[in-house]
């Protein structure tokens, strides 16, 4: 009875806010249909079993976001550094800040439509002078697509990644960038005095790329949980189900099996993931999955 | 009411022609005179109101609004504060900043929706700026006192073309305002023939107010009114009284009679000048009337003056030219036509002891440093570069004011000696060490200095401040972002024990060791700004407020270490104390 009234006093205020903050004032963001663009679906699932709190673009330490602005469709995943929470400081904050930043900047249209890496480095900035003091580091990947030339630019830093699929075939891969064996590349605002002792990446150690990319490309931009534990095979078995797909809704449904795939992986003990065998590349001898948050963006070139 | 019916009976025009409804939000922010950050940063900046409210109905403190510089009374107390040159002048309702909104479309306007997120109740005006061009450009929409609001978000929705400004005066805040978006709602011409009838001014009811001219008119002798007692009295009285009354007032008076007309244009009524209160009226016309006028000027207020007016600068350096040797006081906040030759006028005026020129845009090294009588120098938002700043400093020993911030602002007073220098946000000054130690070394008579944003200071140059033993006013917020402060606060308070203000918002570095020095030799301290420091716990809080008897500001915002509990308790005990403390209520918005 109490979580009924809850729920309706939910639904009634989000109706209320609904109606009273309804206007005819056209929404920047409208899709045109006559150019290119991205039908994009989310998922993922946060490290922890038990739910915590439920942020829009936030998976336990992993953030995400999705943004359009005239002429550029933009996606980005980043994963706060698990490390700092030794500190006192939630590690979730600073990816989840880095990319709700990266979102606000594309939406105000502040960035160069051929840069990814430029929006990087500006969202980073940006952070330090936020009142509340934002500490910690992150990896993060941001792909965007530029309507006016068909181009696919990327930026990447740290083991964060995407994939673009076409007709079955793997056609661009990012590459990882790690310091050693499971220390990936990071953005960081370590507290004042850890300076020296904190592995910190300038914004512009970003590898770029750019590509023309055709209609019914499937892009994957994932963070570590997702390329860790699932093998390319697995993950392109999935990706070509959605080639050329334009409806959202089965774009989701890939998405979150790739997503399950993963937490399922990730738990199993015995099986040999893509981290297991870098691993032991490293001369580290472990088997079975990597725990870890997940986060997939999945998205297809609708032109 | 009375707009009502005035809205009601131009709208029925409007409905005729049925001009269709048009609502929209901001498409570009034109220019502002307060801001909290760098204009290459994009929080708590004016870009911000463009597009839809992202934060509402959320209330709190978010960067991801507008937000300005100050708030409250507190920057008035200040010793850098501009006083008003002709205070019998000032704005009724007290206007301290604008912001120019710029939309798509051009409307006939019916509605505007101000969507407030934080401490709301600053606007005073809201202008427009109609397009016919024969007629004065801007026009009151919309005025109101200040108003103390209760703490919720707020979507203003006063009674009411293109470009928009509103006027600000936060004076009854406690603490920041903040804008999310401005909507704008309106019948939007359909056809040539109507937009074009918007353009002569024919549809609307807003082009009609007529705006009385502070030129005087035809002086006409009215022989009927023999009974004029004034006109006994003897000349010099009837002067007096006059210095009391407004410029409005007085160009009344002159139309009364001769007599009155005489005493009304005598120049002792017009050494000091301020024109920021009627901006919307000043024009070439304006300052050639006052030319003849002003025979002594001593202080000039042209501040928010003088913008898109074709041939202004031209009379303005006229007007400089014919007053620079008695001129003491020149405040150009916010003039966009200053060039170079306008500087260089500025700076044949020998005398001048008090200089602001807030968010002027182009500074190609002006030969200020001709100046050698300054006392207080604004330069808030402005270009200037360390070596013009340098220069000027050992030109005027007696500055005792400087603010150098987010908006180059440097506020230098030379008087005894330069008192005054502020320099916030100036983003070109690169060696802020450098400058420090000019002012330590030539004014040594400094107390108030303010480089809010201004990023190329190091713990180094802070500590040079110990030198400086007069200094009172020291705001040094977001200097130090992610630097290591070292000692460089103990050194400062053992230097300057008569500190009065102290600002060191966004120094994550410090810690509760750093910060007791200042807390425990600064005892003079009333205001102190410590937000957004993590590592401040209660502690060193509770030894500032226990230990610093003048204290009446402390600004602990985003100091996440001390308990919102600790808090409350300590408001209860010191009522006298303003605690502030930003909040964040999220409000999700499920449709959104």
């Amino acid at each position: 009875m109490h979580s009924l009234l809850v729920t309706g006093r939910l639904l009634s205020r989000a109706i209320w806010n609904g109606i009273a903050n309804i206007s005819s004032a056209p929404d920047a963001s409208v899709q045109r249909k006559t150019e290119p663009y991205l039908v994009s679906a989310v998922s993922g699932f946060s490290k922890e079993r038990k739910i915590q709190r439920l942020i829009k673009g936030q998976f336990g330490d992993d953030a995400w976001f999705t943004a359009k602005y005239k002429s550029s469709d933009v996606l980005g995943v980043a994963d706060g550094v698990g490390g700092w929470r030794a500190y006192g400081i939630d590690p979730g904050e600073f990816s989840l800040h880095l990319m709700k930043t990266c979102e606000r900047l594309v939406k105000l249209g502040r960035f160069n439509p051929t840069n990814p890496s430029e929006l990087l480095a500006k969202s980073y900035y940006e952070l330090l002078h936020h009142k509340k003091a934002i500490l910690g580091s992150s990896t993060a990947c941001v792909v965007l697509l530029n309507k006016e030339n068909n181009t696919l630019y990327t930026a990447n830093i740290g083991d964060s990644g995407f994939m673009v699929v076409r007709r079955g075939r793997v056609i661009r891969r990012s590459e990882e960038q790690q310091h050693y064996f499971n220390t990936p590349f990071q953005l960081s605002l370590p507290p004042p005095g850890y300076q020296q002792d904190v592995l910190s990446d300038r914004p512009d150690a970003a590898i770029t790329d750019n590509f023309l990319v055709e209609d019914g490309d499937v892009i994957l931009v994932a963070t570590d949980g997702v390329f860790d534990n699932l093998p390319q095979n697995l993950i392109v078995n999935e990706l070509v189900k959605v080639q050329g797909e334009r409806c959202a809704n089965r774009l989701q449904m890939v998405a979150n099996s790739i997503a399950w795939m993963a937490r399922n992986l990730s738990f199993d003990e015995t099986f040999i993931s893509p981290f297991a065998e870098s691993a032991f590349a490293n001369g580290i001898n472990t088997i079975g999955g990597k725990p870890d948050d997940i986060t997939v963006i999945l998205a297809t070139v609708a032109i | 009411m009375e707009n009502n019916e005035e809205i009601g009976k131009f709208a029925r025009i409007e409905t005729m022609l049925k001009m269709s409804h048009l609502e929209q939000y901001v498409s570009r922010v034109v220019n502002c005179t307060s801001r909290y950050n760098n204009s290459n940063s994009y929080s708590y900046a004016p870009i911000n109101l463009v597009g839809k409210y992202v934060k509402y109905p959320s209330y709190g403190d978010f960067p991801e609004a507008y937000f300005l510089r100050s708030y409250g009374k507190w920057w008035k107390k200040s010793e850098a504060y501009q006083s008003e040159y002709r205070p019998q002048d000032l704005d009724r309702l007290g206007a301290e900043d604008y912001v120019t909104l710029e939309f798509e479309s051009a409307v006939v306007p019916r509605d505007i929706c101000i969507y407030e997120i934080y401490n709301p109740g600053a606007v005073i005006r809201i202008w427009c700026k109609v397009l016919c061009p024969s007629k004065r450009p801007w026009v009151l929409l919309w005025e109101g006192a200040p108003q103390e609001c209760p703490h919720k978000t707020r979507k203003f929705h006063p009674k009411n073309q293109l470009t928009i400004r509103l006027e600000v005066n936060q004076s009854l805040l406690e603490y920041h305002w903040s804008v999310d978006a401005v909507l704008l709602g309106g019948c939007q011409p359909s056809t040539d023939l109507q937009y074009n009838m918007m353009l002569k001014g024919l549809v609307g009811g807003c082009c009609n107010e007529l705006q009385k001219r502070l030129q005087t008119s035809d002086v006409c002798d009215i022989k009927s009114c023999n009974e004029d007692y004034f006109l006994n009295l003897p000349y010099e009285v009837i002067l007096h009284i006059f210095q009391y009354l407004d410029l409005k007032s007085l160009s009344r008076c002159a139309q009364v009679n001769k007599r009155w007309n005489q005493a009304a244009a005598d120049p002792v009524l017009y050494q000091d000048l301020s024109l920021k209160t009627y901006w919307y009226l000043v024009d070439c016309t304006t300052l050639q009337h006052f030319m003849s006028k002003c025979k002594t000027l001593k202080k000039l207020d042209l501040s928010w003056c003088g913008n898109d007016l074709d041939g202004f600068s031209e009379q303005l350096k006229l007007f400089l030219r014919k007053g620079c040797s008695t001129l003491t006081h020149l405040s150009l906040g916010n003039c966009e036509y200053i060039d170079i030759e306008l500087m260089v006028e500025i700076s044949l005026c020998k005398e001048l002891v008090d200089l602001r020129l807030k968010n002027i845009n182009q500074w190609l090294q002006p030969p200020l440093d001709r100046l050698t009588k300054l006392v207080s120098l604004d330069v808030t938002s402005t270009d200037i570069q360390d070596s013009d700043l340098i220069k000027i400093l050992k030109a005027n020993s007696n500055l005792k004011h400087i603010v150098i911030g987010v908006y180059a602002s440097l506020s230098v007073v030379w008087g005894e000696l330069l008192q005054v220098l502020v320099t916030d946000l100036c983003e070109n000054l690169f060696f802020l060490d450098q400058v420090v130690e000019t002012a330590v070394t030539y004014n040594k008579s400094l107390v108030s200095w303010s480089s809010w944003k201004t990023l190329s200071l190091t713990a180094d140059g802070v500590r040079m401040f110990r030198e400086c033993t007069n200094l009172k006013e020291l705001d040094l917020g977001w200097c130090l972002i992610n630097k290591d402060p070292g000692d460089c606060l103990e050194q400062v308070a053992g230097g300057c024990k008569q500190l009065k203000r102290l600002i060191l918002s966004g120094w994550r570095g410090l810690n509760d060791n750093l910060v007791m020095p200042a807390v425990l030799s600064c005892k003079e301290l009333s205001q102190l700004d410590l937000l957004g420091i993590k590592n401040i716990s209660a502690d060193v809080c509770e030894k500032a407020l226990l230990l610093l008897p003048k204290l009446r500001l402390l600004d602990i915002s985003f100091c996440n270490s001390i308990p919102q509990e600790e808090v409350e308790i300590w408001r209860q005990q010191y009522p006298h104390i303003t605690i502030q403390r930003s909040c964040q209520y999220v409000v999700t918005d499920y449709l959104n």
